[in-house]
């Protein structure tokens, strides 16, 4: 298997610059671990791809490498690669995206703080998952948010997704975060209890599956062109024999604020190990400098090496940080946070393996489907506003929650812009195998209905 | 789930008052030097902990003496990508140290990380225990001031990298060995009265934290630093504001600067001005604190929980084991020991011989005197061991200019040598001959063994005995009609030639029954 990885994951033998003009060429002393299994599993490890900086945001326009355009172009369309019309990939993992899309590499590794993976495979048509919080060694990944980020795999199909996520899946002591073994196996007992003959079915009878779709997913912003395909999709399963029912995740609406703070306070904290000192960039101090103190210093150099949107979420999550506001943004995001994190474990079947009671729920669902954005990809030029936030508010939920997360394209209605859409099936913490099964229903579903 | 829990008491808080303690309002005792006036002081000592590799990377602790950034791992110098993993050696180092001045182990503590810019901290953050720290509490006792040090906290954290500053090339030269370091602050409450109390403090921790071997705590070497906050107020007012005076290397020096701050308080105060909240450094050579900070300049740290690390969780059956396995403090040695019935001179001297054994890194011990007295007294008379141990062993060792731990007699062939003696086996001055072989000739051979080929084992079986008197009554019949004539002390004579043709292997009071024997029947 031929496989890219995204640039703010450390490779040895190939820069790692994060996007950044902070880490212009930086070579890194040690492979990251999900760089060590591939080679030791023996694909091919093709190169580096373009990503938004330190992997901070959602169209992958803030990159020291210029922008990503989506690869797509309807299948009737024969425009040459510079007359059609350039849209972005998406973000921040906008670069792993556009090469499985256009082929380049079968499968590419990406990181998800908050959709990075699922929004990109969501505009660019092809399969994306975000694992479980814990599942895959983070050790070698340039941290942005600690608690939030997750390496993500995008492949063409969700068979090759599930086969590298096998292949990467497995516990590493470097990673204080990674689930240990005798998790990982519980989790596995308890999604196994829970295993109907649906999952093992293809094409076939889905009847015992239940899911869920939270009401809460379906903003104003969210067109037609989205939500129809979507509704036909969901038809199709209902009549293989899935039971589909809606549920309520109530905390949902404070999702993004509570993303946004929490993912710049860490990342003000993780990005002030860059100086100049170490590594990276470093600007010499001007003959006439008034910098004085150390931060003073710093600043010379981490005003040339930052890009804006970088620097943005350093300045607002240094603020949250601050004596002033710690309780009133950072430690009721934290709060929140945990509200979201209850909204899921209410309306799951499978109970929490990460818990140590073990409630049942009867009326549960396997999983839950809504649909993985908002819009089809916007063009590249379009003026930059708070919608580039707001692109986040269906994914950023399940990476609160830490939960599995799998963005499968759909397809789009003959009505729209035919631009790819994006259907994401979000399971239990460690129910992987329920995921992907799902996500494989519905590909195969999707595929018949495209032919 | 997170939840910050109150910060430490401020120096102004009601619980100064509200404890049982006797300092906090002790107004009896005045300083003659400060008349109507009460000096409160507190300290914290940061002490760096005795682990063989630091506290969240796998690299060796270094010492002043390596090469500069010769100790330094890609998570040390904050690289991309890298992230901490506890080493559990430091937890159990610091808690050996919170059991030892009875602080109460908290069994869910947390880490933080604490913000600033500086050149020797290379991620932009230090890892500390802000909100949760490892244990609460505790108390030192003082006993040249007799008075008691509570202790507010003692909590786990990162040592940062060493800058040297060159003035004449205005260039800061940053070495990254000391960098994660495990460190462990130990925070005392304001009970302190006095520049010698504090003296006295810090030799005590140092002392208990080197009995348990969770640090060396040298202030010379670095591995004891110490921040005082100082603040004074009238006798019977309430305590005023304190400044915290930082970057002391030595207790003296600690000393000194406590006292300056005293008396420069005291002047403002007298002089009808304020004591402004200030951080303070210290000039060595003129003995002044000078002012470094202001409270308006103080910066705000940010304080973060850090998202890598899950909270420490301590079962209480874990906490048990580490008290059970740390070495004894000096006050519960000597208790066991005077139970052993060994005087006080013994104790005395095998405590002295023993505090210069070392403790390795991870708390290892290597075997010191009082070990070594412990297991020969299993099954043994303790003052018999001892009493080898003190006038044979260590005056041998000292005479050859060696120390205890350079003893090459292990415990198998010291206990079998006493054995020897205590069963006649050997007679006495063959034992110490014999030790001092084993001194000069080490060997891991048994002492039976060496005194064979030694001929040194005694001469026991009465018949050979009985043959060597009367060999030698036969060669001194002078002597011999003497002793039978009624001359008892002319026995001494036949005894000593029987003692220098056996070389020593005779014991002297069965030759002189068995002479006595003979010489009486006609």
């Amino acid at each position: 298997m031929t496989i890219g990885i995204k640039d703010n994951i450390c490779t040895a033998d190939m820069p790692t610059t994060c996007s950044s003009n902070m880490l212009p060429g930086y070579m890194s002393p040690f492979d990251a671990t999900v760089v060590r299994l591939l080679s030791e599993s023996g694909a091919t490890i093709v190169g580096k791809t373009n990503c938004d900086e330190f992997g901070m945001g959602s169209l992958n326009v803030h990159s020291v490498h210029g922008p990503v355009v989506n690869p797509y172009q309807r299948p009737s369309s024969t425009a040459g690669w510079s007359a059609r019309e350039r849209r972005s990939a998406g973000g921040s993992s906008g670069g792993s995206g556009a090469a499985v899309a256009s082929g380049m590499c079968d499968a590419a590794l990406g990181t998800d703080t908050g959709g990075s993976i699922r929004l990109p495979a969501s505009y660019c048509g092809v399969v994306g998952l975000k694992p479980s919080y814990g599942l895959l060694s983070r050790w070698g990944v340039v941290s942005f948010a600690d608690s939030l980020d997750c390496v993500g795999i995008m492949g063409k199909d969700v068979a090759s997704t599930s086969k590298l996520f096998d292949a990467l899946s497995m516990f590493d002591g470097r990673d204080p975060t990674a689930a240990r073994p005798e998790t990982r196996s519980r989790a596995q007992e308890l999604s196994s209890e829970y295993v109907t003959p649906w999952m093992s079915s293809r094409l076939g009878d889905l009847t015992g599956l239940r899911i869920g779709i939270p009401q809460e997913y379906f903003p104003a912003s969210l067109g037609n062109i989205i939500i129809s395909p979507f509704r036909r999709m969901v038809r199709t399963l209902k009549g293989r024999g899935a039971t589909v029912v809606p549920v309520s995740l109530p905390n949902t609406s404070y999702a993004l604020s509570a993303y946004y703070i929490i993912a710049s306070a860490e990342a003000s904290s993780n990005l002030a190990r860059y100086d100049g000192v170490q590594y990276g960039l470093h600007v010499p101090l001007p003959p006439d400098t008034l910098a004085r103190t150390p931060a003073e210093v710093y600043a010379i150099s981490r005003t040339a090496g930052f890009g804006a949107e970088v620097k943005k979420r350093i300045l607002l999550g240094t603020y949250a940080l601050t004596a002033d506001a710690f309780d009133n943004y950072f430690l009721q995001a934290q709060r929140l946070r945990q509200s979201i994190r209850d909204d899921f474990m209410r309306v799951f079947r499978v109970p929490n393996p990460l818990a140590r009671a073990t409630t049942q729920n009867a009326a549960g669902v396997h999983v839950l489907l809504h649909p993985s954005a908002v819009r089809t990809a916007p063009p590249l030029d379009e003026e930059e506003g708070l919608e580039t936030y707001t692109q986040d508010v269906l994914t950023v939920p399940a990476s609160l929650a830490g939960l599995p997360a799998l963005s499968v394209p759909i397809v789009p209605d003959t009505e729209g812009d035919g631009w790819p859409l994006g259907a994401s099936v979000v399971g239990q913490w460690g129910c992987e195998s329920m995921v992907l099964a799902v996500g494989q229903a519905i590909e195969d579903l999707e595929h018949e209905a495209s032919v | 789930m997170f939840v910050r829990s109150r910060t430490p008491s401020s120096w102004n808080s009601r619980r100064l008052y509200s404890t049982g303690l006797t300092n906090a309002v002790r107004t009896s005792e005045q300083d003659s030097r400060w008349p109507g006036w009460q000096v409160v002081i507190g300290l914290e000592v940061h002490a760096q902990i005795k682990s063989r590799e630091k506290l969240f990377s796998q690299t060796w602790s270094s010492d002043s003496g390596s090469a500069p950034n010769s100790h330094v791992s890609p998570y040390d110098a904050a690289f991309p990508g890298t992230l901490p993993r506890l080493n559990p050696a430091c937890v159990d180092l610091a808690l050996r140290a919170a059991i030892a001045l009875k602080s109460d182990v908290q069994l869910r503590s947390t880490f933080d990380r604490k913000h600033y810019f500086y050149p020797d901290l290379p991620a932009g953050y230090q890892i500390t225990q802000r909100y949760n720290p490892l244990a609460r509490g505790g108390h030192l006792f003082l006993p040249q001031s007799d008075a008691t040090v509570r202790i507010e906290q003692i909590q786990l954290e990162q040592d940062t990298g060493k800058t040297v500053f060159e003035s004449r090339r205005r260039l800061s030269s940053i070495d990254l060995n000391r960098a994660g370091t495990a460190l462990m602050e130990v925070v005392s409450r304001p009970d302190l009265r006095s520049a010698e109390q504090a003296g006295e403090y810090v030799r005590s921790l140092q002392a208990v934290l080197r009995s348990v071997g969770a640090s060396d705590g040298n202030m010379e070497q670095g591995s004891l630093r110490c921040d005082v906050n100082v603040s004074v107020n009238r006798v019977g007012q309430p305590p005023g504001t304190r400044c915290e005076i930082k970057n002391l290397n030595s207790i003296r020096f600690m000393m000194v600067a406590i006292g300056f701050e005293a008396h420069r308080q005291i002047a403002l105060l007298d002089a009808g001005q304020s004591v402004q909240q200030e951080t303070r450094g210290f000039n060595e050579d003129t003995g002044e604190t000078l002012a470094l900070r202001s409270k308006e300049e103080a910066p705000d740290y940010r304080y973060m929980p850090d998202p890598n690390l899950p909270p420490l969780l301590l079962r209480p059956e874990y906490i048990n084991s580490i008290r059970n396995e740390m070495p004894a403090l000096a006050n519960e040695v000597r208790e066991h020991l005077i139970l052993c019935g060994l005087t006080q001179q013994d104790i005395d001297v095998l405590m002295v011989v023993d505090s210069g054994s070392e403790i390795g890194f991870d708390g290892q011990r290597s075997q010191g005197a009082i070990a070594y007295f412990e297991a020969l007294s299993e099954g043994r008379n303790p003052k018999i061991v001892v009493n080898w141990i003190i006038h044979e062993l260590l005056g041998q060792l000292s005479l050859r200019k060696k120390l205890f731990h350079e003893n090459p007699i292990s415990l198998q062939q010291m206990g079998g040598l006493i054995d020897m003696v205590q069963g006649g086996n050997v007679t006495g001055s063959s034992g110490k001959l014999l030790l001092r072989h084993m001194l000069d000739y080490p060997s891991s051979r048994h002492p039976e063994e060496l005194a064979r080929e030694l001929s040194l084992l005694a001469v026991r079986e009465d018949g050979s005995l009985e043959e060597l008197c009367l060999q030698v009554i036969a060669d001194m019949p002078e002597e011999a009609t003497a002793v039978r004539r009624g001359n008892p002390n002319v026995i001494n004579k036949l005894l000593g030639r029987i003692i220098k043709s056996s070389k020593g292997t005779a014991d002297a009071k069965s030759v002189r029954q068995t002479l006595q024997k003979l010489l009486s029947s006609p």
